[in-house]
């Protein structure tokens, strides 16, 4: 121990309200912190995407609270175009950014990276503290874009320019809404970037005495690898976003080209391509949707060994499943842009890099499915999760090769096949590997069990509704039903949907009350839920060895010694049928 | 750490004087090379080669990694520089852009 | 199975823990990832500026020999000796003495004040007597403008934070406060602040001189 790395000195619980829970630099407070910010947003979403969905069929409904809400986006009660399309973007935005990339990673991987591999803390405790709320005022920044004289901005979560470059004149939300938008994106990457160089140097260098890497339990390393994406990703975002303020601050054109015409006004700009603002979103763009998934499979990869009672399916090809997925990932941001008037031979390449990235992401659903296979499997609500997780990233999967194919694609971009591929794959799959997550390690958090029936309800309810809503997007959007319409009733050849659009929004509401279910459960379990025991799945890895909760220095003060792999289940000859990291090695029978 | 300050040592700050002086010679050498009527191309390849003599110079002597474990420019600099390629690919479409515009 | 078990009797040799792979500590690792993905921002940036310019016809070549070429080449000299002072202060600090290296640090922070002092100088010129703005010049290609102060605003805000670090940095060590390795690391953000400017130099001003 004679290494400088153990500067940051085991710390005595700090006193007083505001250290202890607000500005806290223990990674447990601030993964609860990440946590509930996550949980907030993910309610304010749901909401937005209800009116959404509720629009999308009564366009022309008034509604009184509509008018009090947004005076002028819904002038009389009626909701008006650019108010639907300014709950959409808001929706993305707060979905990929406050959600996706928060929770799994920033909430969970805080709070377990350092219980897993064995560490009292982060490595940077301070910077840490310091992400979170940036993190946090990037949401307070977005939020207040609702509440700014013309409302929040239409462009969608992936900003195309000339709409979101050239202000004002481009509709209500267009001014002062996306600068505050850019303002927010810009913390969030700030926010992500201390948040990524936190883990990687924390997953290098605090592993305990015997964590090899080829023994991290595949969380730690999806949380490895995700943060190596978000280190590289948000990095471009930046520049991005800083040309994109200029542009709409400074009066520059990097994105915006000669002879615009904007609400019958030409525009004085000259030389830009919104064709940059696409590659250099989507360079991020892409691997920002393995930000979001990544800790998913990690955690489902863990859930599916401990409740199957088996080692998980070739470790280390889920290793290296995870480093391709991590690499090939920024190969093929081109395939968000084959119709955006890209070059056609990069096109070409960049669907074979798409279809290529297709092989690791087998390799982890067949190294699932072995997983499973013959085990005697626990359905707890965890592995349900994690088993839903399966489901949707495999039919999502499926949807995603029809979109790489550029001559299908030409027909299919930008329709509503897009948003049931996206919605499947990265927003619901995602999800399930937080509610996967939740009910796994609410106990180790809060030191309480969850009901298991509410539980067990709650899955049942929200696979069906998921389904529900987002098989039908494929279908509609085959049917030629374009993304980011408020109004789909206005094209004749669009009439015919009125009964698959009902039934989704009927299907969306039903899923959205559902979730108050895990909302009471989360609030309930946490005062009053059974007591949870040190181990309540018999799992194997390190955070299992602490109580839960875990006191302020995760070890008390003494840390673990690991002597074998995180997925050992069903040892013939062990007492239990499994061994923990820290169990020294016994000699196995044959 | 004892390898590193081992390591220290042996890097005199005679050696820092010599890359800095290296380093000057460049950027005259890059300063007067502006001002030869060479083709664009050949223009800024030498002035990139040069600078990326120059960058290496310091990342390796000024900012060590000369000295530092191998393992550690293996983490670093492919990605990097593996990222930095990729952004070339936005280059065919800045092309496509000079063929269409009005002229 | 037998292959799978055999391997968990590996002794916990494997992996000593507590110390870093790559020998040093936390916080210059941490460091270096911030560099890593800064770097990467700044890539992004002139890799735009090259799209941008590479699909423009007539991009200005404007820079006369003095003062912009003269300037710049100034601000290079001084930014690559600073670099010189800051890793003579490093190395001072490495060998316990603290003064000198305040001394070092200190010539570090003047020489990133000058850099900025003459890159204002030269704005100001660019902005008043050229009539180059981001958004307009007399060329009537508005990116020429807005990459030019785009690229070297960001680098500029660079180095205005690098001095204010280093300040902090000077006054902790004065007080005896700071170890060897918190210089060192400023030192890396330093260079890496140099680094920039050697591709930001050439791309931006030798590419556009007026011959
Ligand atoms: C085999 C795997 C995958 C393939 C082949 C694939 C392919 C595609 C393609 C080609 C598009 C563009 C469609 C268009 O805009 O016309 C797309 C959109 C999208 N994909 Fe995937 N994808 C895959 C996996 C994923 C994963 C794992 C995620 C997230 C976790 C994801 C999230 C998204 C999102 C968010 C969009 C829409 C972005 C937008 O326009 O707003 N995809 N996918
Ligand atoms: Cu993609």
């Amino acid at each position: 121990m004679s290494s400088p790395v153990t500067h940051h000195a085991v710390h005595a619980a700090p006193k007083g309200f505001l250290r202890r829970y607000i500005f806290s630099t223990d990674h447990k407070v601030i993964g609860k912190q990440y946590y509930l910010l996550a949980l907030f947003s993910v309610f304010v979403g749901m909401l937005l995407s209800v009116l959404m969905r509720y629009h999308m069929i009564y366009p022309d409904a008034k509604v009184s609270w509509f008018e009090k809400l947004w005076p002028t986006g819904a002038a009389g009660g009626i909701m008006t175009p650019e108010l639907y399309l300014s709950l959409m973007t808001m929706h993305g935005t707060i979905m990929v950014f406050f959600v996706l990339t928060t929770a799994p990673q920033s909430g969970f991987g805080n709070y377990f990276l350092p219980l897993q591999i064995g560490a009292e803390d982060m490595a940077f405790p301070v910077i840490n503290m310091l992400s979170f709320w940036t993190t946090f005022a990037a949401l307070v920044v977005l939020l207040a874009a609702f509440f700014v004289p013309g409302g929040a901005p239409l462009s969608g979560w992936t900003a195309y320019p000339p709409l979101s470059a050239v202000g004002e004149i481009a509709g209500p939300g267009q001014g002062t809404g996306q600068t505050l938008w850019i303002l927010s994106i810009a913390l969030f990457c700030a926010a992500s970037l201390m948040g990524a160089i936190n883990f990687i140097a924390t997953t290098i260098d605090l592993r305990a005495k015997g964590m090899t890497l080829m023994r991290m339990p595949l969380t730690c390393w999806a949380w490895f690898v995700t943060a190596i994406l978000s280190l590289l990703g948000f990095a471009v975002l930046l520049a991005a976003g800083i040309l994109l303020l200029l542009d709409r601050t400074a009066g520059t054109s990097f994105f915006l080209p000669a002879g615009l015409v904007v609400n019958d006004q030409i525009l004085n700009h000259k030389g830009g391509s919104p064709l940059l603002w696409q590659h250099l979103f989507w360079f991020f763009g892409h691997p920002e949707v393995y930000i979001a998934i990544l800790p998913g499979m990690g955690l489902t990869s863990t859930v599916l060994s401990v409740f199957a009672r088996k080692p998980i399916f070739g470790y280390r090809a889920m290793v290296y499943a995870i480093l391709a997925i991590g690499f090939l990932g920024f190969l093929v941001w081109g395939h968000h842009m084959f119709v955006s008037g890209m070059n056609p031979y990069t096109g070409i390449a960049f669907s074979v890099l798409t279809m290529a990235i297709g092989v690791p992401s087998a390799i982890k659903t067949f190294n699932w499915i072995g997983t499973l296979w013959g085990a005697r499997i626990r359905f707890t609500t965890p592995m349900l999760f994690a088993l839903g997780f399966v489901s949707l990233f495999v039919t999502g999967g499926i949807s995603g090769i029809f979109l790489g194919q550029p001559a299908l694609d030409l027909y299919l971009h930008d329709t509503y096949f897009v948003v049931g591929h996206f919605h499947m794959i990265m927003g619901v799959a995602a999800i399930f590997g937080i509610f996967a997550g939740t009910y796994y390690w609410f106990p180790k958090m809060y030191g309480r069990m969850m009901n298991e029936t509410l539980g067990k309800i709650h899955f049942y309810l929200t696979f069906i509704g998921v389904y529900a809503i987002f098989t039908p997007m494929h279908f509609v959007g085959v049917a030629g039903n374009p993304r980011r319409y408020p109004n789909f009733k206005e094209f004749e050849f669009l009439g015919e949907l009125l009964p698959v659009h009902t039934f989704m929004t009927h299907a969306a509401f039903f899923t959205a009350a559902a979730q108050l279910i895990f909302l009471f459960n989360f609030f309930w379990s946490m005062k009053k839920g059974a007591k949870a025991p040190v181990n309540p799945w018999e799992a194997t890895t390190l955070e299992w060895t602490v109580p839960s909760p875990p006191p302020h220095d995760n070890f008390g003060g003494r840390l673990p010694e690991v002597y074998r792999g995180a997925y050992e289940y069903s040892v013939p000859g062990a007492e239990k049928d499994y061994l923990m990291q820290n169990e020294p090695a016994v000699a196995v029978k044959e | 750490m004892q390898a590193h300050s081992e390591q220290a040592i042996a890097v005199t700050a005679k050696t820092f004087v010599w890359v800095w002086v290296a380093l000057l010679a460049m950027t005259v050498v890059e300063v007067l090379l502006a001002y030869f009527h060479v083709p664009l191309l050949l223009m800024l390849t030498a002035l990139m080669g040069l600078s990326v003599i120059k960058g290496a110079l310091i990342i390796a002597y000024f900012m060590h990694l000369k000295f530092e474990r191998f393992s550690l420019f293996l983490t670093l600099f492919p990605m990097l520089i593996f990222c930095i390629l990729l952004l070339f690919i936005f280059m065919p479409d800045s092309f496509r852009l000079m063929e269409l515009r009005p002229r | 199975m037998a292959e799978a078990r055999s391997e968990t009797l590996v002794p916990a040799s494997a992996w000593g823990g507590g110390a870093s792979p790559f020998a040093m500590n936390s916080k210059k690792l941490g460091m270096w990832l911030f560099i890593i993905s800064d770097a990467l921002t700044f890539s992004a940036l002139l890799v735009a500026y090259t799209y941008l310019r590479l699909a423009t016809p007539n991009w200005p070549t404007p820079f006369h020999f003095s003062p912009s070429i003269l300037f710049a080449s100034l601000m290079t000299f001084v930014l690559l000796s600073s670099s010189l002072t800051m890793v003579m202060g490093v190395h001072a600090m490495n060998h316990g003495h603290r003064r000198r290296a305040v001394g070092w640090i200190l010539a570090t922070m003047a020489g990133g004040a000058a850099f900025v002092i003459l890159h204002a100088t030269e704005w100001r010129h660019l902005i008043v007597d050229e009539g180059v703005t981001p958004f307009s010049n007399p060329w009537n290609e508005p990116l020429f403008g807005a990459t030019f102060f785009a690229l070297t605003g960001l680098h500029m805000t660079h180095v205005i934070v690098g001095v204010l670090y280093l300040g902090v940095i000077a006054i902790g060590v004065g007080r005896g406060k700071f170890k060897p390795e918190d210089v060192e690391v400023s030192g890396l953000y330093w260079h890496f602040v140099d680094l920039v400017w050697m591709f930001i130099f050439p791309l931006v001003y030798l590419m556009s001189v007026h011959i």
